[in-house]
């Protein structure tokens, strides 16, 4: 079988690798063997200075540095502001090295962390059991074992929550919410929906490469009829691409309005007095937290357009297929939305309209571009709320994306669960939970993960299981989106936000019982960092977040051709 | 008689090599690529450039079928794209699901379908009659996702705290991880004793756990119920005719000649030749359950074959779709080779063609 | 491969139907016979409801299939049942009273000046009353259509593949054998994802799916037909093969081939609703009962006449054709004693 003839040939070449690297090239990683002996830290550092802003390389880190066994530094290119809440992202969750060398560089089924909960079993398909760490550094998580199950239906979560077979569940089903709140037994609670959906198109393919057709597409749709009749109690009309709760969300931005007469004049104005034809409108049917029912809305958007003249058939794709079209441009008119990761502005704006972004929208547009850079790199919050206005402005002008609603969401628990909360970022910590007379939660998601190590993976399914086992040297706290120390006790940047150095945590162990030390740090950023790295392995390799948190990787494979 | 099994046998193998053929077929005609579908967002050229080397999809058509067919007969189905393990391992886990499944209701069907279609049968045309088929055909007519989530709502949340309650997913309650039998017992590890741990109702009498039984059959009443339903209408309706034609026949028209009680007539002299042909459908319907449970294993949260297919077929994942639409054809095929054998020997009657 | 037919081996299905009746008085009674067993006539009842409903649908239906009334009427979407209840002609019928009763305690019952939704709305503020009307045009057509399409090129593989015999029917036959070793409803969702989504590749897959068993049963009568008397005297007469085709094998086939068909339909009826339920159905505000609970199997629990009303629509359209094929079959079988 080919897979494990490759690992073996994968560790070779790294040993190899690493030989070779002993040779003192300035462009190769400096590394040294990383176990302490007698005591004696052997600390690991990678500078890669020389590489700002190189044709090579687009990213944003320029190195990192285990300055002592607690300390770790990272050097940044440009200043970035948001550095703390990328850091805290599941992402970034710390592994040790030794795990990353065993599993050269993929523990997708069996992640070893310093978290709270620690991996009893993965029986895939149908649950994953997580025991308490008893040595955990910090309070020792109050239920003893948590097992996560799933199902895509939100009748069925709710069926079992009401059973008694599960004492939480995600993604509350839009009618359900009356249901769950009027019964005694479970409790409701409301997630921030810090999300947005959005029409997209793509303004290379005609008609839509015409900005008056969009506009007036944008003031033909009535969003507050869709909030009401489609979306849960908490969802709000989107004015903006930004929802609340992201700092930097423009209070009383104008976007646009429902208003249909002016939507035929800028029809007319586009050319079509009589009505046009959009073909089709693209969307898929999996519910999520910006979009709890994509078929329903779809049919409405697809009449209220009709009201105004402008005809579109619904074209219902399957998931993988319609998340493959996205990424390669060939939609044209389509509906999809976007969950915050981390909570700052860089997050919605950059992957949508900044300079590297997906082909989905067509042909970026220079002036956001300009303001999104700036905006990405400079450290003074007002002028960041000022480009990130201009932004929503060019936004609603070239209108390749019409934000529509924020869709809000709930979890629901059993009524004896305390602590039980929700998290904007979907990042529900059990360790803050607790269950009295029972030793097990169980909680019931929409899907199962694909892997668990966290740097590899994309989907909230997978990131809520590995951020109970893993942990990133800064967290978000419980429900909401402060960045709070993790593994970091403590952090300074210096005067120009280019250099971070974190104090760690003394005393962690990862749940095989090894010490938690600042090479474990350095190792888990660089094998992501550095595409060369036989350790930059994953589950597909592609380590996704990495790339949009810090702009590239070291040593990227050649870009296409053409 | 032996000639007549060599000839079906030999006839099964090029049936074997077409549905070798259809089941590669079937993977490769499922549009999109699949890098694209495996590595989703961002596959880039480069990834997929390694990513089609590493599965062999870069070679020409004809050598991939010449390969894969030389490592299916050496028992290699390849690795799932999603799940990174080889196929066969999905299948020793997957199937005995299925199986168990599939059986608890095929005896459902018999033993609710045999009486229905004995008293049917014995009371041609009177209202009973009606009643036990328009019954049994009532099961079968209600979609059977229908038919779960009503079970679910009715056992599963009306009457949840009471005796009746019933589980309204999966196979065993969360957290469960019962030993497999080979581990308790001491005994070196297999495929085949892997297989069968993984039967849970077997796997729990075999490790002496009468508490995970009683989960385990919990668990499984519910959509044992839902998936009996469909067989349940034909072998109800097969048992039916079948009696009739016994009941028309020489020696019962002896039987009643001579005084004997129409029950004694039914039960000692008609059913047990009537019977037969119920054996054959029974035998077919196993193989046609199989593949079938798709929708009651998609409904209660069960990983057998038929959801792990859809999703597989869904998610591209190529090989698991192959590996496993193999198995369940040939399974299908080895089934009614069996039940056709198993006829023949029993009905002496029947000319070989 | 559905599991109702079960030709269950060559032998068996050449061993029914001696060749040499009149086909014509045969018809007629069976239809007499068929219809003289009860569950027939409550499956012929059924369909003729159906079909009415099919046909009149523009005129019963209060409401247009997508017509949104969320605008219009100001109601929320899966708004329940609306039924006037106080019409004064009702007779005061004892059941009449009981029903009306039982519908007014349930919070079904609403005044005149509100507008009546006899099933409620849906999920994008339509008339679910209207929409099942509707419905039932594409269920019995596709399942019909479905089903004829199957017929058709299967009847044709079975003929010619049975009457050139040797070693074209030997591989034809283990094509076929293939294709029903693939379990119907997989080998349909493999189908419909491959050529996309849609009402009519989900017919197309369900037809693909069929095809073999009518292949089998014509193949098997095609045997059984050639070796007798009769044809041979017609070929001595010089009778074409397309003629003995059409006038003795076709006729003589009739007879299985009907009553599989029938069964038939309610099988396709099924695996339409289930590709639905997967969402491989058609066309989204398309009113398909399979379709309609796809969409609201999630509101099962706080809507279900949502899932109620379609769910009992498919059952009743399974029903009828299973019903009446079963009546066929017992009429039409020759080792029934009467």
């Amino acid at each position: 079988m080919r897979q494990p003839r490759f690992r073996w040939l994968a560790a070779f070449v790294s040993l190899g690798l690493i030989a070779a690297a002993c040779g003192g090239d300035d462009d190769e990683a400096e590394d040294s063997d990383a176990e302490a002996e007698d005591g004696e830290f052997d600390a690991l550092a990678f500078d890669e200075g020389g590489q700002c802003g190189t044709d090579g390389y687009a990213g944003n880190l320029a190195g990192i540095e285990a300055v002592d066994d607690l300390t770790v530094t990272f050097t940044l290119c440009e200043p970035d502001v948001a550095f703390p809440s990328k850091v805290a992202f599941s992402a970034l969750g710390i592994f040790s090295e030794e795990q990353l060398e065993e599993t050269g560089g993929a523990p997708i089924d069996n992640p070893i962390g310093t978290g709270p909960y620690q991996l009893e079993a993965w029986e895939r398909g149908n649950q994953i059991v997580l025991n308490a760490y008893e040595d955990y550094w910090g309070d020792q998580a109050p239920i003893p074992t948590v097992v996560f199950r799933w199902s895509e239906e939100s009748a069925q979560r709710l069926v079992e929550l009401q059973s008694g077979d599960v004492q939480g569940i995600d993604n509350v089903g839009t009618e359900d919410f009356e249901t769950v709140a009027g019964d005694d037994s479970l409790q409701l609670i409301e997630r921030e929906p810090l999300n947005v959906f959005y029409l997209g198109f793509n303004v290379d393919k005609p008609p839509l490469d015409n900005q008056t057709l969009r506009e007036a597409i944008g003031y033909a749709i009535d969003k507050d009829r869709l909030i009401e009749n489609f979306y849960p109690e908490g969802s709000i009309a989107a004015d903006q691409f930004l929802p609340p709760g992201i700092p930097q969300y423009e209070e009383g931005a104008e976007g646009y309005t429902y208003d249909p007469d002016r939507a035929r004049d800028l029809l007319a104005e586009a050319g079509y007095p009589d009505g046009v034809d959009l073909g089709v409108l693209s969307y898929r049917a999996t519910v999520r937290g910006y979009l709890p029912q994509p078929p329903q809305v779809a049919s409405d958007i697809r009449d209220q357009l009709a009201q105004v003249g402008i005809t579109v058939a619904l074209d219902e794709q399957e998931e993988g297929a319609f998340i493959d079209n996205a990424n390669a441009g060939n939609l044209g008119f389509y509906m999809l939305g976007w969950g915050a990761d981390y909570p700052d502005a860089t997050n919605f704006w950059d992957f949508h309209f900044g300079v590297g972004a997906s082909p989905q929208f067509g042909t970026g547009f220079d002036d956001l571009h300009e303001v999104l850079s700036e905006a990405g790199s400079t450290t003074d919050e007002d002028e960041r709320a000022d480009l990130y206005a201009q932004a929503n402005g060019m936004l609603m002008e070239h209108a390749q994306a019409l934000p529509i609603a924020y869709g809000g969401s709930a979890v629901a628990f059993t009524s004896d669960v305390e602590g039980a909360h929700a998290s904007p970022l979907s990042n529900e910590r059990f360790a803050a939970m607790s269950l009295e007379g029972q030793d097990q939660l169980v909680w019931m998601q929409n899907g199962e993960p694909s892997g668990l190590y966290c740097a590899d993976e994309t989907d909230g399914e997978a990131l809520r299981v590995c951020e109970q086992i893993n942990e990133s040297l800064l967290g978000y706290e419980v429900g909401g989106t402060e960045v709070e120390p993790a593994l970091a006790e403590e952090y300074e940047p210096n005067d120009d936000l280019t250099e971070w150095t974190f104090t760690l945590r003394d005393g962690v162990t990862f749940h095989d019982g090894s010490t938690f030390d600042a090479n474990d740090v350095v190792k888990s950023y660089q094998v992501q960092w550095d595409a060369a790295d036989p350790l930059h392995v994953g589950r597909d390799g592609l380590f996704t977040y990495f790339e949009a948190l810090f702009g590239g990787f070291l040593n990227p494979p050649p870009a296409p051709a053409g | 008689m032996l000639r007549f099994i060599a000839r079906r046998l030999l006839h099964s193998i090029p049936v074997l090599f077409g549905i070798l053929l259809a089941t590669f077929v079937i993977a490769r005609v499922i549009p999109g690529d699949p890098c694209q579908a495996a590595l989703q967002e961002r596959a880039t050229p480069e990834a997929c450039a390694d990513f089609n080397e590493r599965f062999g999809f870069n070679e020409p058509i004809v050598a991939q079928f010449g390969d894969y067919a030389g490592d299916v007969l050496t028992g290699d189905l390849g690795d799932s794209i999603n799940e990174r393990r080889p196929v066969t391992d999905l299948l020793i886990e997957r199937l005995p699901v299925t199986l168990q499944l599939s059986l608890a209701a095929l005896v459902i069907a018999v033993i609710v379908g045999v009486p229905l279609g004995v008293l049917a049968g014995s009371r041609r045309n009177s209202k009973t009659d009606v009643t036990t088929i328009v019954g049994a055909n009532l099961g079968v007519s209600i979609p059977v996702f229908v038919l779960g989530l009503i079970l679910q709502y009715v056992f599963a949340k009306q009457l949840n705290d009471t005796v009746l309650g019933l589980p309204a997913s999966g196979q065993l309650t969360a957290g469960t991880i019962p030993d497999p039998f080979y581990e308790v017992w001491g005994i070196g590890e297999n495929s085949f004793f892997e297989f069968v741990s993984n039967i849970d109702l077997v796997n729990a009498v075999l490790i002496w756990r009468w508490d995970i039984f009683v989960d385990a059959l919990q668990h499984l009443i519910l959509p044992a119920v839902a998936l009996s339903t469909i067989p349940m209408a034909v072998i109800a309706r097969m048992t039916r005719s079948s009696l009739l034609d016994t009941l028309g026949l020489d020696y019962v028209r002896t039987a009643r000649a001579k005084g004997l009680r129409e029950r004694v007539v039914v039960i000692r002299h008609a059913l047990r030749n009537s019977l037969l042909p119920v054996v054959t459908v029974i035998g077919l319907s196993l193989g046609t359950l199989v593949g079938g449970a798709i929708l009651t294993e998609t409904i209660f949260n069960l990983t057998g074959v038929g959801k792990t297919l859809f999703d597989a077929i869904t998610g591209r994942d190529y090989f698991v779709v192959q590996g496993f639409t193999l198995v369940v054809a040939v399974g299908f095929v080895i089934v009614n080779l069996i039940t056709d054998i198993v006829y023949t020997f029993l009905d002496p009657k029947v000319r070989v063609s | 491969m559905s599991i109702e037919e079960i030709p269950l081996s060559e032998q068996q299905a050449a061993q029914a139907l001696p060749p040499s009746r009149r086909e014509r008085g045969l018809w007629r009674d069976a239809f007499r016979e068929t219809f003289r067993k009860r569950s027939a006539v409550v499956g012929a009842v059924i369909l003729g409801l159906l079909l009415f409903m099919a046909v009149f649908a523009p005129l019963l239906a209060p409401y247009g299939e997508r017509e949104v009334l969320i605008s219009t009427e100001g109601l929320r979407p899966r708004a329940e049942p609306c039924i006037h209840l106080s019409v004064n002609w009702i007779p005061d019928v004892p059941v009449l009273r009981t029903a009306e009763s039982f519908l007014e305690s349930n919070g079904f019952s609403c005044p005149s000046d509100e507008p009546q939704h006899l099933m409620g709305l849906d999920g994008n503020g339509r008339d679910v009353f209207s929409r099942i009307l509707y419905g039932a045009r594409v269920s019995l057509l596709a399942g019909v259509a479905a089903v004829s399409f199957a017929l058709v090129i299967g009847t044709a593989i079975g003929l010619i593949s049975g009457f050139l015999g040797g070693r074209v029917d030997n591989s034809v036959m283990r094509v076929m054998d293939v294709l029903l070793a693939f379990p119907a409803l997989l080998l349909a969702i493999a189908i419909v994802t491959a050529r996309g989504p849609g009402l009519f590749n989900a017919v197309l897959a369900v037809s693909v799916v069929t095809i073999p068993v009518y292949a089998r049963v014509v193949r098997s009568r095609v045997l059984s037909v050639r070796e007798q008397d009769f044809v041979a005297a017609d070929r001595a007469l010089g009778v074409s093969s397309a003629r003995i085709l059409t006038h003795r094998v076709l006729p003589n086939s009739l007879t299985p081939l009907v009553v599989q068909a029938t069964l038939g339909i309610a099988t396709a009826v099924l695996e339409l609703a289930a590709l639905s339920f997967v969402g491989l159905g058609g066309d989204v505000d398309q009113a398909e009962w399979g379709r309609m609970i796809a969409l609201e199997r999630n509101q099962l629990f706080s809507s279900p006449h949502l899932v109620f009303y379609p769910g009992v629509m498919i059952m009743l359209n399974v029903l009828a054709f299973n019903l009446i094929g079963d009546g066929l079959r017992d009429a039409l079988d020759p080792r029934l004693n009467k």
